[in-house]
């Protein structure tokens, strides 16, 4: 049931749909505002819960950046 | 290697302070830091313990005897995620119960129970609602789905916890916890900052990646050593301050929060 880092494209049925490591799966995307194809978001339990930036490095530069 | 990796890396194969003892909350960062190797290159003075955040260890005995007499007793067809299925109750498990003829379906997420439920409106369908606040969103779109599709055959039969509690009764096991991602992209960070400042508790929320890892070990080793209490959101990419408000609003909308002791900490 743990989370995982995907990417969304279109799904008519729960209105999100999100692909990780070659598998397609259907997510809910009920709880994200403004999701467009292509966006990534952290899914949980079939419910796409957070939308994501690609990349984390820059995120933990600026964090290492800080202390040093 | 990346540069920020090695930055994080010598930061914490050089460190020199106090001994700490660091908790891992969620089950996801234990195995992530088992799988990466993060122990390896752990200074002797880093402890790490394993925190209470998996759905199934803290899932009672009780609440799989519920499940196992809906399914045999009471001819329910029971939908549960995979983990629950082998988790002995006090004399059978899902698994036994199946074995006997009771309907156990696995669903990798609640929204496949209430299709399960749509498609087989001649069954009393019960998903099994274990988990923190990641999961209660999903199971509470289930229901709200349910209700919008007309469907008098779904229920949930639930287990799920909080985490703010757990915290403060853990606060002496430990000097850092490691905050699971996930769960404060759902509750924000307020709950953490609380505890930080009213009750000393020190934490970090980070993610799930090698580089997310590794940075939050580094900011804790350099922050702990300064002796204060201290609050770092180290996954602010998924992480935001106010965190999910349609996830917590759905929470309010279809859940009653049940506090068994202690403090309402989401009043």
């Amino acid at each position: 049931m743990c989370r995982i880092t995907s990417k969304s494209y279109d799904n008519e049925r729960w209105n999100g749909g999100c692909r990780a490591s070659g598998a397609k799966r259907e997510v809910s995307a009920e709880l994200i505002e403004n999701l467009e194809p292509g966006d990534y978001v952290m899914v949980h339990a079939g419910i796409a819960i957070a939308k994501i930036t690609e990349e984390d490095e820059d995120e933990a530069e600026d964090l290492l950046e800080g202390l040093l | 290697m990346k540069e920020q990796l090695k930055k994080a890396k010598a930061i914490i194969e050089g460190y020199d302070g106090p001994a700490v003892r660091v908790m891992e909350v969620c089950g996801t960062h234990t195995h992530e830091i088992f799988h990466l190797g993060v122990r390896k290159i752990l200074p002797p003075q880093v402890e790490l313990i394993s925190g209470p955040g998996c759905p199934v260890c803290v899932t009672p005995a009780g609440f799989i005897d519920e499940a196992v007499w809906l399914a045999l007793e009471k001819n329910v067809t029971i939908c549960t995620f995979g983990d629950l299925v082998r988790v002995p109750g006090s004399t059978k498990s899902l698994a036994d119960a199946r074995s006997l003829g009771g309907k156990i379906q696995m669903v990798y997420s609640p929204m496949d129970a209430f299709e399960y439920a749509k498609e087989h409106k001649d069954e009393q369908v019960v998903f099994l609602s274990v988990g923190f606040e990641t999961t209660t969103p999903a199971s509470c779109l289930s229901v709200k789905m349910a209700k919008e599709a007309g469907l008098t055959n779904y229920a949930l039969l639930t287990a799920n916890k909080t985490m703010p509690g757990a915290y403060e009764m853990l606060k002496d096991s430990a000097d850092v916890f490691l905050y699971p991602g996930h769960v404060n992209a759902i509750t924000g960070n307020a709950l953490n900052r609380k505890l930080c400042e009213e009750e000393g508790i020190s934490g970090i929320v980070t993610g799930f990646t090698a580089s997310e890892i590794l940075t939050a070990f580094a900011v804790l080793l350099k922050k702990f050593p300064e002796g204060n209490p201290f609050f770092v959101n180290a996954y602010p990419r998924v992480v935001t301050e106010e965190g999910s408000i349609p996830a917590q609003k759905l929470i309010k909308e279809w859940w009653n929060h049940v506090i068994l002791n202690g403090e309402d900490w989401y009043d």
